[in-house]
């Protein structure tokens, strides 16, 4: 049996389309026995996939240079990529913060939130930048298949995995296409 | 109507002339997908996304009407991939993010989404930020959230008749504003929160059920208004498994058409009066609480040597029962006869040509009556003569003005009226005789109470009697300072004020939206009014002590 490797990375989300992933739960089992590999994801905390990973499951907007940079990789490892979760498929709540300017932002969470003493915006050299605006990971790599939703269900994760292991486009209808 | 022959998708069918695509297609059972049609206002065909195709070329179907030899085409692949673009771009515009907008669930734009399988946008979203506007009191407007399809700004004029929003700019930059760009809340507004209602997306939210879940966690109840006697239809958006009104919308297949005014939509829900508690007899030492079995041994013995007086606030149930145990020492407490009687209607309002308004600010009070007055007067299909010497906001739109002791004089100069209604609440005597002499004149009487109908047709008049005992049931508890001094006085009603303690037995009934029953409205006719919520405190069904005493009574 061919295995099918998939990878998995979490930009700027909040990791509940990975909960919802996990959500599948025995079903996960079954997708593994019809050969679904399970390859570098924050849930194996392996940081880098195989080049020849087939499918790539995206969370998150991007929103610093690192996020740009990861799902660059991601493009280049992965031979489909999936979108998953408002945030990945239109750029989400992270693009409130587009409707402020990032200085300002920063300023109103380190410094001058009610519950703060003395705060600091981090600096630390090892942090992304912001990118001026948060865009959807189709803004930046060409993306095969998307998922919306926030999170979007177990099942829509389960419906268009199984459908690419089956070796059919899957299409979101009904139940499965939710913007929240 | 003349019928013609047209062609939808290939068939040919007969077809009444003067109605639009969209209109022929929905009486056929053929789906087109719209936005910014919104069937009782004028189509405008701001969204594009009804678009069909007529020999070739695009047409929107909500604005165009059937014409001979039209061959339309509903959706083929070239309509398909246009709606689809036009929903592309309508979503990259602005802030279209549903997760974190309060109309995700009822929005139409999301709707679309769904309805198209849109699962991504294919253009860049554009960011601008437009300013929130925060000032109305019961009202939020965030531009942001706009697809411009300028529902609110027909439905303030056409329908509301207020004439207060508009837009300003051009192409990305337009904005819906109010009056001339001045916030929502310093604006000439009256708060009839119908832009509310008909807008699509989360742009016109009402602030009491933002973020209070989806239209489907709701129960919707239709049922009348009872703040005014024109008892306008609603419906009434209760949260399933609760205890709580979310939001009030006007009912759009009744006499009202949708509109509602601040009294109905909002004062109803916002102004919460402080209320009586619990039951409470006055003795030496003040008072103390009182119980079911309490309350009708006092009134019992009591009953003999007393008068009763109503207002206007109670339902004809109510008031049946009352005239069942008291009989004739009912009396209404306040003066309910009309000046001159009403023989006109609603709709003759809607159809008429020349009003007088006299002494009544429209815009404050009545607000669903001056909503079919100044829409008439907006389109030019009307005039407005005003008679008010004290300030009246519909100053500003009448035709003409003049002070309330210039009734003669004016109406002298007004030789070319067409047989005008006169809307009125009180009128002086002088008055009174002055507009009887005109024979062309027709009259529209608004009651100040809301069932004061109800009252006339129960024969309960207004006097004023001594007793030794008063019983008084009703809200309005401004009449019965004076004649309540020597007596023993029992109060039936819902609010605590500052003078209730003066009585001797109180009583807290239901109030609002804990009570149903049936009223008369202005027309005459007998409205209805559900029962939604569940008093939160220790009162009493006034039909039930009502009840109770005609049992013991027969006893």
């Amino acid at each position: 049996m061919k295995k099918i490797k998939i990878a998995s990375i979490w930009c700027e989300g909040c990791s509940g389309c990975h909960m919802s992933f996990l959500d599948m739960d025995e079903r996960l089992v079954e997708l593994i026995n019809k050969g679904l590999e399970i390859n570098a994801t924050p849930i194996t905390d392996l940081k880098i996939p195989d080049d020849d990973t087939d499918i790539g499951l995206i969370e998150g907007a991007v929103a610093t240079d690192h996020h740009e940079e990861e799902v660059k990789m991601m493009r280049e490892k992965c031979k489909f990529i999936v979108a998953i979760g408002d945030c990945a498929v239109f750029g989400g709540i992270v693009t409130m913060r587009n409707y402020i300017p990032t200085d300002e932002l920063l300023k109103r969470g380190y410094i001058e939130t009610e519950s703060t003493v003395e705060g600091k915006i981090p600096t630390s050299p090892e942090l992304g930048k912001h990118l001026p605006k948060v865009k959807a990971v189709n803004e930046i790599i060409k993306v095969d298949y998307y998922i919306p939703g926030c999170p979007p269900s177990a099942d829509a994760i389960y419906y268009v995995l199984n459908e690419i292991l089956e070796g059919r486009k899957p299409i979101l209808t009904g139940d499965f296409l939710k913007y929240e | 109507m003349e019928k013609i022959k047209i062609k939808i998708n290939g068939q040919e069918v007969e077809v009444e002339q003067g109605k639009t695509i969209l209109q022929v297609a929905k009486e056929l059972n053929l789906h087109i997908p719209t936005l910014c049609n919104f069937e009782p206002l004028l189509p405008q065909g701001s969204c594009r996304i009804c678009l069909v195709e007529d020999r070739g070329k695009f047409v929107t179907s909500c604005t165009t009407q059937v014409a001979p030899n039209m061959d339309v085409k509903l959706d083929t692949p070239d309509v398909i991939a246009s709606r689809n673009l036009i929903l592309q771009l309508l979503f990259t515009e602005r802030n279209h993010y549903c997760m974190y907008c309060e109309a995700s669930g009822d929005c139409e734009l999301q709707k679309l989404g769904y309805e198209f399988g849109l699962d991504h946008f294919e253009f860049e979203t554009y960011e601008r930020k437009f300013t929130v506007d925060n000032s109305h009191n019961y009202i939020v407007i965030d531009p942001n959230r706009c697809v411009l399809c300028r529902r609110c700004v027909r439905a303030c004029s056409q329908l509301a008749g207020h004439n207060v929003l508009g837009e300003m700019n051009r192409g990305i930059d337009t904005t819906i504003i109010a009056d001339m760009n001045v916030p929502l809340g310093e604006s000439s507004c009256t708060s009839c929160g119908l832009c509310v209602q008909v807008c699509p997306t989360g742009a016109i939210t009402d602030k009491r059920s933002y973020y209070f879940g989806k239209d489907i966690q709701t129960e919707e109840i239709y049922s009348n208004c009872d703040q005014c006697p024109v008892g306008c239809g609603v419906k009434i958006y209760k949260k399933k498994g609760s205890n709580f009104i979310v939001k009030i919308y006007g009912d759009f297949d009744k006499e009202n058409e949708g509109i509602l005014c601040k009294l109905g939509r909002y004062a109803a829900l916002f102004e919460e009066k402080s209320r009586l508690t619990s039951a409470k007899i006055k003795d030496d030492f003040g008072f103390k609480k009182i119980d079911f079995d309490g309350i009708i041994k006092t009134i019992n013995e009591k009953m003999e040597d007393s008068v009763v007086y109503v207002d206007g606030s109670l339902f004809n149930e109510e008031l049946s029962l009352i005239k069942k145990v008291f009989k004739d020492r009912v009396f209404s407490l306040y003066e309910n006869e009309p000046p001159i009687e009403s023989n006109v209607s609603i709709d003759d309002i809607k159809s008429a040509k020349d009003y007088i308004v006299i002494g009544v600010d429209l815009n404050r009070e009545y607000g669903v009556i001056g909503s079919f007055i100044k829409r008439k007067i907006f389109s030019k299909n009307g005039r407005l003569i005003l008679f008010d010497s004290n300030y009246n906001s519909l100053k500003n739109v009448a035709n003409y003005v003049f002070g309330i002791d210039e009734l003669e004089s004016g109406l002298e100069k007004l030789k070319d009226l067409d047989s005008p209604i006169i809307i009125y609440k009180n009128l002086s005597e002088k008055e009174t005789e002055i507009l009887s002499k005109n024979k062309n004149f027709r009259f529209f009487y608004l009651p100040f109470e809301t069932n004061s109908i109800g009252l006339l047709k129960e024969n309960i008049k207004h006097k004023i009697e001594k007793s030794k005992n008063i019983i008084f049931i009703g809200k309005n508890l401004q009449g019965l300072k004076d004649i309540a001094k020597e007596s023993f006085t029992i109060v039936f009603t819902p609010y605590e004020t500052d003078e209730i303690n003066k009585f001797d037995l109180l009583i807290p009934i239901n109030d609002g939206f804990e009570r149903e029953g049936s009223f008369y409205n202005v027309d005459g006719k007998v409205i209805n009014k559900a029962k939604v919520l569940d008093s939160k405190f220790e009162t009493f069904d006034l039909k039930a002590i009502l009840e109770e005493l005609i049992k013991v009574k027969s006893l």
